[in-house]
């Protein structure tokens, strides 16, 4: 079945990612959705410098590059300027990457989702600080490997529920998607498009340089996170109502770590108690979408 | 129109009347009554904008950072702490060639906790790229708003308005308002060279490699440098329409068409109490000519070289300093000067740092200092418990 | 596009704001990997004797292109129709889709799209290389003959066609039923291989009046004449059995016998079934008795469904004595079997030997064998030797300049019309390579599909399947998770009373709509069918589509070579390779 998705297409080759990058495969999906008139506010991330450095630009769209804890005050800042020009069509959005949102943007994500801010607020994890070289972030899994937390003292605590604090703004939705999911993507971009307020899609986008893992596997990835249930795909919408979009089949985590340079220090013990937070967050959510 | 209107509440009505579209502003002691009235305006349909509550003044300086880049007159304004937590996005709205309008309301900076009249917070933000214009009087204040718009949209930077916590920022003092005909006819809608816009879309401020980056940075100083020019012009504008004009360095002497042996310099609301105490001086028979300088950044090295490169002697009095170097005002004034052959004698005074009174009798007193002590190697400390 | 660049700071704008893109940037320069377009074959294709491109024929069948999806077939295969009934279908065994939830229906579909061409009456695009001049003479106009004859006029050789009978077709005609293979159909399927001017000699038999000494004259001899020589029960009475075949034969020429009554059939292959379900239909009760178990049974297993379903019961372990009595009256004594040895792999059968148990007797008004052939007689003296996988080449002293091949059942054990098909190709690719003195045995390998001796004539005479490279897809290298369950389309056929009463075809015809569907289950394995994953997770917008020409290409300005179309690309249609320095 040929994957159906709006054939329009906003990114310029040429552009600085990485072989294999997932950040560019989200991105690419989420113009298809958004069409034509989109302003995205981009604080520092990779896509600051995927883009290109002055005078050139990779995207088909008006981009505002910005300071890193900027993401939600820029783009409450454009909307409001576009709200009093009368522009209700343009969809201000604010692309930032897991530091920019987990961490050093939690704060204005925090209080443009409190605002509800007619923004769509896309993170794109690629689960640390890939952009300055790979250093741990709020996003980064228990036990991971990062040049702030190597090999002989790795991340010892678990990755920010992102989702969860989101869900706590009640926000009208929010949502996870995965780049090897396209079609679940661009839908949920669509949808969110429709819908006025704070939108949080959170969409998991693999590093295969920061990850250590080929480049040509950074799709299969992509869908192995969703299949082993270590990222659910789901929506939250207005805080409470729960929709799970894919009743993972539940690999074995083991399939999705055992490809990646980033976990290859991991010991059986530690695998077996994040299959457990895995299972258990599972569950949580089965029990949440009323499942 | 005339009105009797607390500091904080002019700046509120200038921003109303300059039809800005934006306004975001996290609240600050002593500023608060500046955003709590604008609230009002917009919430009552008197003033049609979008009024952005946001979390932090971080947030504030980002939010009309992105209004403006899509090319809408936007408003913010703060103090102290705040200012200093915007920092960082103060040298990106200017390296942003963005003309937003912040009002800052002069308050110390702890440690330790102060909320009173200081001039380090602004003057600590003066390698940002912002113009900075120190105001007198609460009809200044309300003035420099719209002046400030004029001159920002025109040479693309963004300008603050400073003026002193409490002394300004609370004081009510009669005021008149200007027609809001007039203003428009003084400030006509921003017409931004570039903006955000789905129809012409471009990527704004990406990276700069060091083969473009000075050259930016260049451009900015031109910018500052056109502003010395322009300026002048729009003042006279100004004065043609509203009847008032406000020079960026300002001489007072104390006896028309004569040059006292000392020259005064100060700003700010110190300003006003400079010239009662000028007045006083000269009925006990000591001329002091008083030197207002209203422009911080740019700073006006070719006014202040004409103005006081004359005097035998000059006293500044800086309610601020810069530690381990001296009075911020002093300092610049100084420099000017150096390249002068023959140079006044500078007696930098330290004072009302903090909110400390600086009352006519301290001000004479540093007269008589600057006029009998030798020239002092170090820091001048007025009013200090020693 | 050149990098736009400014001359000073006048030139400038005011702050960092873009002017171009970064399509200046080829970052193709970073590659140290390609990925590359390359088709591979399908285990499917290599499973079928025949070779058929099976992959690319579901595919256009799945759009609806069922003219080209026939033509493709009869590039390799003259007799899709025929197939599409009686084949044992291996490429279905083979099928990847089976390990995935079930085999794709390619024997059904086969079926339609060759039915398809008949009611439309489409001619088949023949393309034939230029006249060699040679005369070929194939004695036996059975499957393997005819396609041999097919295979050789579009090689550019003139085909004479001896048959010892009336009527072209062999078994397909005289053995296997009309409700299984009805007469017109093959009859269709004949005419278009004839058609290229073929030219047919009926009623001549080799060794009696087709002498050896005529057939010197031609360029090459190829021999398949089949194997009807019916293998002996070998017990007293045997001549009061009626040779199955034979009866098969009497009634397909209108010569049925008239039969009621219990009648017994011994043996175990498609021939006893067929026999038994023509003896149902004639209105008999036959049984069917088999010295081996159940799952020994040579008949092809839809055979054995189709045989029990209409009522015919049949008996394992159970081997004919003696048979005594007079014709329409007999008593047939049974041997009961046991098994001495299982077999040691899934296709042997095992070994039995008469068990203690006490033997039996029944009463039945006719006894019918079908328990094997053997080669039919009429060769000329001399040598064999085996080329490839279904031929054998006979020298004869005589003749040493001729060259004499051998093929069908005439010489392979595996007895099937696809296999017979196979043959005919094979010697038609032998006799040319022969006559234009190139060595057999490299043409042969050089058309290989895979390593089960699958010859594709497309891929040998530089068709496109020769661009394809030589690796048979495996079921762990496709990307499955781009497919979704469906469940294989059921082939409706007859209700059982209409079955048991009449010659009528069984299998009924399936819709278009169902075999579009049917045919779309398949995974195409190895061949691109421009699904644009590719396309959709490059991250470098380095796949170039012509959407006009169904053609892509890498625009290797840009290509990273990262590798995730070659990951992503479901059917494994995409290689990755060493960037060339």
């Amino acid at each position: 079945m040929p994957i159906e998705v709006p054939a329009k297409e906003s990114i310029h080759p040429g552009h600085l990612a990485c072989p294999g990058c997932g950040a560019v495969i989200a991105m690419r999906f989420v113009l298809k959705g958004l069409g034509e008139k989109a302003i995205l506010a981009i604080p520092a991330c990779c896509w600051s410098i995927i883009a290109g450095p002055f005078p050139y630009t990779a995207l088909k769209v008006p981009v505002l590059h910005t300071a890193f804890a900027t993401g939600g005050a820029v783009a409450s800042g454009i909307r409001a300027a576009l709200d009093t020009k009368g522009d209700e069509e343009t969809q201000v959005v604010t692309w930032a990457g897991d530091g920019g949102t987990f961490d050093i943007g939690l704060q204005s994500l925090s209080g443009a989702a409190e605002r509800n801010e007619n923004i769509l607020y896309i993170c794109y994890d690629n689960e640390a600080y890939m952009n300055t070289g790979v250093q741990s972030s709020g996003a980064t899994p228990l036990g991971t490997w990062t040049t702030t937390s190597p090999v002989s003292m790795p991340k010892s605590t678990r990755k920010k529920d992102i989702m969860q604090i989101m869900a706590a703004h009640r926000i009208p939705y929010a949502a996870t998607a995965s780049i090897a999911y396209p079609e679940d993507l661009v839908r949920k971009v669509q949808k969110a498009a429709e819908i006025k307020g704070t939108r949080f899609i959170h969409i998991y986008a693999p590093c295969p340089t920061g990850w250590k893992v080929p480049s040509e596997i950074s799709v299969r990835l992509g869908r192995l996170v969703v299949q082993t249930r270590i990222f659910p795909l789901y929506e939250v919408e207005n805080g409470v109502r729960y929709t799970l979009n894919e009743d993972s089949v539940g690999y074995l985590i083991d399939e999705y770590y055992k490809l990646q340079g980033r976990f290859k220090h991991l010991e059986r013990e530690t695998l077996d108690e994040i299959q457990l937070q895995v299972d258990e967050q599972w569950d949580r959510l089965k029990k949440l979408a009323a499942l | 129109m005339k009105k009797v209107l607390e500091g904080s509440h002019a700046v509120s009505h200038a921003v109303a009347l300059a039809r800005v579209k934006v306004i975001s502003a996290y609240p600050i002691t002593p500023q608060t009554h500046i955003v709590e009235r604008l609230a009002e305006l917009v919430a009552n349909g008197e003033l049609d904008a979008r009024y952005i509550r946001v979390e932090s003044e971080h947030s504030a300086l980002a939010a009309v950072i992105g209004s403006a880049a899509t090319g809408v007159r936007s408003f913010t304004a703060s103090s102290s702490h705040g200012l200093a937590l915007m920092h960082e996005m103060l040298h990106w709205a200017a390296g942003s060639r963005l003309p937003i309008v912040l009002a800052e309301v002069n308050r110390a900076l702890g440690a330790p906790w102060n909320i009173w009249a200081d001039q380090t917070d602004s003057l600590a933000q003066r390698d940002t790229g912002w113009l900075q214009f120190y105001c007198e009087d609460v009809q200044e204040v309300l003035d420099s708003i719209l002046l400030a718009y004029r001159l920002g949209e025109e040479i693309s930077l963004p300008v603050m308005v400073v003026f002193d916590a409490f002394f300004l920022s609370h004081t009510y003092e009669p005021v008149d308002v200007p027609e809001q005909e007039k203003v428009d006819q003084f400030l006509p809608p921003w017409q931004p060279t570039e903006q955000l816009d789905p129809l012409n879309p471009r990527a704004l401020n990406q990276l700069a490699s060091p083969e473009y980056y000075m050259e930016f940075r260049y451009k900015i100083q031109q910018a500052m440098e056109q502003a010395l020019t322009s300026y002048p012009q729009i003042d006279g504008e100004f004065f043609k329409l509203f009847g008032r004009s406000y020079p960026l360095v300002d001489r007072i002497p104390a006896v028309a068409g004569k040059q006292a042996s000392l020259a005064l310099v100060t700003s700010g609301s110190i300003t006003g109490t400079a010239r009662v105490a000028q007045e006083e001086l000269l009925q006990q028979g000591v001329a002091v000519d008083l030197v207002k300088v209203r422009s911080f950044r740019p700073f006006p090295l070719q006014q202040i070289r004409e103005i006081l490169g004359g005097y035998p002697r000059i006293a500044v009095i800086d309610r601020n300093i810069s530690f381990g170097s001296g009075g911020i005002f002093a300092r610049e004034i100084a420099g000017a000067l150096a390249s002068l052959p023959q140079r006044p004698q500078l007696y930098p005074f330290v004072a009302g740092l903090g909110g400390r009174d600086v009352t006519q009798q301290s001000i004479a007193e540093m007269v008589r200092r600057a006029l009998s002590d030798a020239p002092p190697e170090d820091v001048l400390w007025a009013g200090l418990k020693a | 596009m050149s990098p736009v660049s400014f001359k000073g700071a006048g030139e400038l704008p005011i702050f960092s704001r873009s002017a171009g893109t970064m399509e200046w940037n080829h970052t193709g320069n970073w590659r140290y990997l390609r990925p590359r377009y390359l088709d591979k074959d399908a285990p499917c294709s290599e499973a079928c004797p025949a070779a058929e491109d099976i992959p690319l024929i579901e595919l256009l069948a799945a759009r609806g292109e069922f003219d080209a999806a026939w033509q493709r077939i009869r590039e390799e295969n003259p007799f899709p129709a025929v197939c599409g009934r009686v084949c044992f279908h291996p490429c279905e065994t083979a099928c990847n889709r089976g390990e995935y939830d079930a085999p794709v229906a390619i024997n059904c579909l086969e079926r339609h799209i060759a039915d398809n061409a008949r009611r439309q009456g489409i001619a088949p695009t023949v393309v034939q290389a230029e006249e060699t001049g040679q005369r070929i003479a194939v004695i036996g106009a059975g499957p393997t003959g005819l396609s041999a004859a097919w295979q050789l006029r579009r090689l550019g050789y003139a085909v004479d066609l001896f048959d010892a009978r009336a009527e072209p077709g062999g078994l397909l005609r005289y053995a296997i039923p009309s409700y299984r293979l009805p007469t017109d159909v093959l009859e269709w399927e004949v005419k278009l291989i004839l058609d290229q001017g073929v030219r047919f000699h009926p009623g001549r038999t080799l060794g009696g009046n087709l002498p050896w000494a005529e057939l010197e004259s031609f360029a090459a001899v190829f021999l398949a004449i089949g194997a009807w020589t019916s293998n002996p029960l070998g017990i007293s009475g045997e001549q009061l059995a009626v040779d199955g075949l034979q009866f098969l034969q009497d009634v397909r020429e209108g010569r049925a016998p008239e039969i009621s009554g219990p009648v017994a059939v011994i043996g175990g292959g498609n021939t006893a079934m067929d026999v038994a379900r023509t003896l149902l239909r004639l209105g008999a009760k036959p049984t069917i008795y088999y010295r081996r178990r159940l799952e020994d049974l040579p008949a092809l297993a839809e055979e054995i469904g189709e045989t029990t379903e209409e009522g015919v019961s049949i008996q394992p372990l159970l081997a004919p004595r003696s048979l005594s009595g007079e014709p329409g009256s007999l008593e047939l004594t049974l041997m009961p079997m046991k098994v001495i040895e299982k077999p040691d792999s899934a296709t042997g059968k095992a070994k039995v030997a008469p068990s203690d148990a006490p033997e039996t007797t029944i009463q039945v008004n006719a006894v019918f064998t079908a328990i094997g052939f053997q080669a039919s007689s009429g060769l000329p003296l001399g040598t064999m030797a085996p080329v490839g996988s279904w031929l054998q080449q006979l020298h004869v002293e005589e003749t040493p300049e001729l060259p004499i091949l051998l093929g069908g059942d005439l010489v392979n054990d595996n007895r099937t019309v696809v296999t017979a098909i196979a043959s005919g190709k094979a010697a038609a690719v032998t006799i040319d390579a022969l006559l234009t003195d190139k060595h057999p045995g490299q043409l042969l390998e050089a058309g290989q599909v895979g390593g089960k001796g699958a010859l594709s004539l497309n891929r040998l005479i530089g068709g496109d399947r020769r661009e394809r490279q030589q690796h048979v897809v495996d079921f762990s290298e496709l990307n499955t998770i781009y497919f979704r369950y469906q469940q294989r389309t059921e082939h409706p056929g007859l209700t059982l009373l209409e079955r048991q009463t009449g010659f009528d075809e069984v299998q009924m015809r399936i819709s278009t709509a169902m075999a579009m569907t049917e045919a779309e289950r398949c995974f195409r394995c190895g061949i691109c069918d421009q699904c644009d994953n590719c396309y959709l997770f490059c991250p470098d917008m380095s796949v170039i589509r012509n959407l006009r020409q169904e053609d892509r290409h890498i625009d290797f300005d840009f290509c990273k070579g990262c590798g995730v179309c070659v990951v992503e690309c479901p059917r494994n249609a995409m290689i990755l390779e060493e960037e060339p320095r």
